[in-house]
């Protein structure tokens, strides 16, 4: 009988590493080498990251990636949580990678269905951030991870500072199980602000000669908010906020929830909210939050990834934001998602389609662009075990007074009834369900499923869907409040007042909310200007949001 | 709600007229309901406006009598048509007979109505000479900028004519406005759409720098309101323009020409005039004026 091999991962990577001997300096690999050390490196059929952030991307990396042979290069498989460069799905295109997880897909959503439609490529799934993370460390573990870094010491060690993000998860997946790490960094550097990633859990670092691209995924200017997005923040403030008491939470990207955060230090301040709600959050740092965070109205954010331009100003609120000893922010895309599932009362977003069970999707017939952290998000909490007076409060409304007590996670999509170009969001069918059977899905690209949805908020008022007893009358209170589009137009209307009169519908004058109040000089800034004024002149916005 | 702030940029002319002189005492002349449309729009089948753009009337300023215009930039971008430009120009002349303390002129405007060519060119021309006019006759009067059209093409020039121009930061004052200057000139002359830039030459730091406008406030009504009030205070004492005046202003100009003629950016402006250029565009209005030595 022949002793059994235990370390044939090992054993692997050591062969592969011995390959690249002739290529590297210790951990160092020289910009032009870098070509040949993937050569050398990576073997057809390798599971490959090349970190692809929401925000932070191993740019260098991915275009260098482009230039291998694919005689050499070939049948990769994708796991990373963003497909956000061209060079991604170019690798694609080149046949070097035959099949993708991942997340999300923003900017290249398009090309990839086309992809998708040609048969050049399989999708394993769709994942939400945690859901592939948790993946990385039981079936999609990367063998090879092309990771980006702020700067590394001569040893190898890793500052990833405020765009940490995925980093960690990555990188601690793929190196404790036989795979290898290969880092971009900005500048290699005597001494590093801070150790983020330990130099032996990196096999071989690269700096780039350009710098890591870092996207301003995060920024809303004031300027662009309409007085209807402030309508529907005052009506989330005064009839979702203040009723509830909700204090943690998380806000997803957009206008309608940049009204909101600019409403905190004006509207709720006025309504005598200050301390009472959302004090502590699950957050990119939004330059939208600075005029509450200056109120006093926030006491705590733990963000996903950084935002640019707000490297000063988190680094100057260190009771708010999570910073390291050298005084930079850390962020954590796995434990703020964590942390947005488990110990957030409460997560608000948009959409661009609902329909009647509630179900609501991003996803539209020619755009395969996942959805992120958001179906982690929107999604009640069901292990959850620890109390606090919204949750318990949810729990009673959509359970009504049942034997064992338990909470519910208020998950709230904030819509225009009608969308860019006139388009309804409130529709009969998700177009998801089209394109589950052109892309071949197993699952209909559902964003946030109509059980875990909790209200609705439009420009109409709130339809509170915990309160509805049957199937029909969760359709009613849908329609109720989607206005003049098709669906909203064939409303019961007499059941409709039924729901209204119990409270189940609510509209603005119902909630003592005045239209006519309902301005843009209720924001806190209206401008990016406001928001750098507000921050002390900490926040230093990127060219394209400047008009000075 | 007693805390809010109205801004001037994004208010409307009615809102900007109520806001900015005393309460109740506004009285519209030649209002909306009487349908001064223009019949140029109408032959076009272009929508109209009952006021033609542009709100016109008497009212009161810290309990002295002013007439005032307010031009609507969301309007056809405020612009200068035959009923609009005879409603500013009537006004002007109004004030040879009523005598008001000064006449206020709400700049939001890119300028002649193109639809209206030759009528606005004319209508330009006839609200100059009105302005004149009224100077002559001792009655001053104000510019306010700071809408979202700012103040171009003939409305640039009659504004430069006032006695005062009241800027906020968000205000822009100028001749040919800057998608005209690249259309014609190309864009390695002027980018349109490199916003800082266009703030950095037309802005109202830029113009309270040069001299152009004379005071530079914040982008809030009350503070225009608290400007064109100190500014009438000053003028019940001050003896009218003379000849004197005028030479020494052009003589001023003339200097500047000079001074500056190489100069292709307002931030190479503020280099040598404050020996420092990259913090001026984001100071605050109040430390900015202070820099300037302006009183508040």
């Amino acid at each position: 009988m022949t002793a059994k091999c235990w370390d044939k991962l090992a054993r692997n990577r050591a062969e592969r590493l011995a390959r690249a001997q002739t290529l590297v300096r210790g951990r160092l690999v020289a910009a032009n080498d870098i070509v040949a050390l993937f050569e050398a490196l990576i073997e057809p059929g390798d599971r490959v990251c090349i970190e692809g952030n929401n925000q932070k991307q191993a740019d260098f990396l991915a275009r260098s990636l482009v230039k291998t042979d694919p005689a050499k290069l070939r049948d990769l498989h994708l796991v990373q949580s963003v497909l956000a460069l061209p060079e991604h799905i170019d690798l694609i295109e080149r046949g070097q990678v035959s099949r993708i997880d991942f997340s999300f897909s923003g900017p290249q959503a398009a090309r990839l269905a086309r992809l998708v439609e040609a048969k050049k490529i399989t999708i394993g799934a769709i994942h939400t951030y945690l859901e592939l993370f948790g993946r990385y460390f039981v079936d999609l573990t990367p063998r090879v991870a092309l990771i980006a870094a702020h700067s590394a010491d001569r040893e190898g060690n890793l500052y990833t500072g405020p765009n940490t993000e995925d980093t960690p998860a990555i990188v601690e997946a793929t190196a404790f199980k036989g795979g290898i790490v290969i880092a971009q960094v900005n500048e290699i550097v005597d001494k590093l602000p801070r150790v983020d990633i330990p130099a032996d859990w990196v096999n071989y670092v690269v700096e780039a000669p350009t710098p890591n691209h870092i996207e301003p995924l995060f920024t809303r200017d004031p300027a662009q908010i309409t007085e209807i997005q402030v309508l529907m923040g005052m009506i989330a403030i005064k009839g979702l906020y203040a009723e509830y008491g909700i204090k943690r939470l998380n806000h997803g990207i957009g206008f309608d929830t940049a009204a909101i955060e600019l409403l905190l230090p004006t509207y709720a301040a006025e309504l005598g909210l200050k301390g009472k709600i959302c004090t502590h959050w699950a957050l990119n740092p939004h330059p939208t939050l600075i005029p509450a965070i200056e109120a006093g109205f926030v006491e705590s954010v733990h963000c996903f990834g950084s935002e640019v331009g707000m490297e000063r100003y988190t680094a100057a609120r260190p009771d708010i934001f999570f910073i390291g000893a050298d005084g930079s922010m850390r962020s954590n895309r796995a434990f703020s998602q964590a942390a947005g599932h488990y110990a957030c009362d409460l997560f608000i977003g948009s959409t661009l389609q609902i329909d009647l069970q509630a179900n609501s999707s991003t996803a539209t017939l020619d755009r395969i662009a996942g959805f992120g952290g958001a179906p982690n998000m929107g999604a009640d909490a069901r292990g959850r075990r620890h109390a606090s007076p919204a949750w318990l409060r949810a729990g009673r409304e959509g359970r009504g007074e049942i034997a064992m007590p338990r909470g519910q996670k208020l998950v709230v999509q904030i819509v225009e009834t009608f969308r860019e170009h006139m388009q309804p969001t409130f529709v009969e069918r998700l177009d998801a369900w089209e394109l589950a059977t052109t892309a071949s899905m197993e699952l209909p690209p559902v964003m946030i499923y109509g059980e875990d949805l909790t209200h609705i908020i439009t420009e109409e008022g709130i339809a509170n869907l915990l309160l509805c007893r049957s199937p029909a009358e969760r359709e009613q209170a849908i329609r109720g409040v989607a206005g003049y589009t098709p669906v909203g137009m064939a409303r019961d209307t007499a059941m409709v007042e039924n729901l209204r009169d119990r409270g189940i519908i609510r509209r603005a004058e119902d909630l003592g909310i005045r239209k006519c109040e309902a301005t843009r000089d209720l924001l806190a800034a209206r401008s990016i200007k406001e928001l750098v004024l507000a921050s002390e002149g900490l926040y230093d916005p990127p060219g394209q949001f400047r008009n000075w | 709600m007693n805390r809010r702030r109205v801004s001037y940029f994004e208010a409307s002319a009615r809102v900007r007229v109520h806001g900015l002189v005393d309460e109740n005492s506004f009285v519209e002349l030649c209002p909306a309901e009487l349908r001064k449309t223009s019949p140029h729009l109408a032959s076009l089948d272009a929508p109209l406006a009952f006021d033609d753009g542009v709100v016109v009337g008497r009212a009161t300023l810290a309990g002295s009598a002013i007439l005032i215009a307010a031009q609507e930039g969301r309007f056809n971008g405020g612009s200068v048509g035959e009923v609009h430009g005879a409603k500013i120009r009537g006004l002007l002349e109004l004030a040879l007979l009523t005598k008001p303390v000064a006449v206020l002129l709400l700049v939001d405007s890119g300028g002649v109505r193109l639809q209206e060519a030759n009528a606005g060119l004319i209508a330009i021309s006839e609200i100059m000479r009105a302005v004149l006019k009224g100077q002559s006759a001792g009655i001053p009067v104000f510019a306010l900028i700071g809408g979202s059209c700012g103040a171009f093409g003939g409305m640039g020039i009659v504004a430069r004519l006032c006695n005062e121009i009241v800027m906020s930061e968000q205000g822009r004052l100028g001749l040919s406005g800057p998608e005209v200057i690249e259309t014609v000139k190309g864009v390695e002359e002027f980018d349109s759409r490199d916003r800082a830039l266009v703030w950095r030459i037309t802005g109202g730091k830029i113009r309270r720098t040069l001299g152009e406008a004379t005071r530079l406030v914040d982008d809030l009504i009350p503070a225009f309101r608290d400007a064109a009030t100190r500014l009438l205070a000053r003028y019940v004492e001050l003896p009218p323009v003379t000849l004197d005046d005028l030479q020494q202003a052009q003589h001023r100009l003339t200097e500047r020409t000079g001074r500056f003629a190489e100069v292709s950016d307002g931030q190479q402006i503020w280099q040598q005039i404050f020996s420092e250029s990259a913090g001026i565009a984001g100071l605050t209005v109040s430390d900015f004026n202070r820099l300037l030595g302006d009183q508040p």
